[in-house]
């Protein structure tokens, strides 16, 4: 898929990545690209940016956590205004989606009649 | 290879310590993840491939230094509608104390002071609404979705609304101690005149926080814009 489309859509994803529950920034990447069946594959560096982003505008928190291996990692999960405002772009996309679908359909070149 | 890579990105977030330091130690967390699931026997392609999927450290940095930014440009906002108020109570007290001990400018001074005392209410109810303009505009409006122009445009207005903020306070305060000066000039020097110093001084120090948090937000302006430079080269 075109970088430049994922890329304007990046917060909604990860949004999206961290609704099924907590998850460090390579677990979220892992999700992503799982979940899109492999078709959505960012450079993985653009994720961290859009984590303190999202976490700045108070739709994730964040908090150090010491893994099995005794590594601190930083896990982030969505908070209420985070599910809210995931809801609200759920539903835009939707629409969007519906719109776009409806055009590209009624757009199909028509065979010619013989 | 990957010591290598996170010093680079920790170098060019080096404006912001706290915020390079736990950058580093994520990215350290998720490149040692990465090789760790990679099936290749040779740790050394391992590593070098986790890197090459992570990204040109300095895109990454520059796209950190612009959400550093974002966030300072709405601290500022709001350090800007407290910084007036406290200014407002400075000015308030010190008129109130020229009030109670019957203290007046001296006569020569009051045609000055009338033209000082102009600019300054100008300048001061200026800073006021632009101050509460800046705040409105950053607090009331969603921010745009990164990468967009949106984004880009929605910061530079915030910007600008604080910058004149900023500019408007900072003729208030100069205004504030010119007439403190005109009222004090003359006056026999007593521990009554601490208290427009003061208040002066609190005005000043005022100014100066918001300089200082301007300098930080343009500093990191300029290092995410020089970043981004590096990285079209």
């Amino acid at each position: 898929m075109e970088g430049e489309m994922l890329k304007g859509h990046l917060d909604m994803i990860v949004l999206a990545a961290l609704a099924a529950g907590p998850a460090h920034g390579y677990a979220v990447i892992e999700r992503i690209r799982r979940n899109s069946g492999q078709a959505f594959d960012l450079p993985e560096g653009t994720i961290y940016p859009a984590l303190h982003r999202l976490e700045q505008a108070a739709l994730l928190s964040s908090r150090w956590v010491t893994a099995e291996s005794g590594r601190r990692r930083r896990v982030y999960a969505l908070t209420r205004r985070g599910e809210r405002a995931l809801a609200e772009r759920r539903a835009v996309w939707q629409q969007f989606s519906d719109a776009i679908g409806g055009l590209l359909q009624g757009a199909r070149p028509r065979r010619r009649p013989a | 290879m990957i010591p290598a890579y996170l010093d680079a990105l920790a170098s060019a977030l080096s404006f912001d310590p706290s915020l390079s330091r736990r950058v580093r130690q994520e990215v350290e967390d998720h490149l040692l993840d990465a090789v760790a699931a990679d099936p290749a026997r040779d740790r050394r392609e391992a590593e070098r491939q986790a890197v090459a999927r992570f990204g040109e450290p300095h895109a990454i940095a520059a796209e950190f230094t612009r959400v550093a930014a974002a966030r300072q440009a709405r601290s500022l906002a709001a350090a800007i509608v407290v910084m007036v108020f406290v200014v407002f109570i400075a000015m308030k007290a010190r008129v109130a104390w020229y009030a109670a001990t019957a203290w007046t400018m001296a006569e020569d001074m009051r045609p000055a002071g009338g033209i000082v005392l102009l600019i300054d209410r100008y300048a001061f109810w200026t800073s006021v609404l632009l101050a509460i303009a800046g705040f409105a505009y950053m607090v009331g409006r969603r921010i745009p979705p990164a990468l967009h122009r949106a984004r880009d445009r929605y910061f530079r207005h915030a910007s600008l609304l604080c910058a004149i903020a900023t500019a408007a306070l900072v003729v208030s305060v100069i205004s504030d101690g010119l007439l403190t000066a005109f009222q004090l000039r003359g006056a026999q020097w007593s521990t009554q005149s601490l208290i427009p110093i003061f208040s002066m001084a609190l005005e000043v120090a005022c100014v100066g926080v918001l300089g200082w948090q301007i300098r930080a937000i343009t500093r990191k302006a300029a290092c995410a814009r020089a970043l981004e430079n590096r990285c079209s080269l």
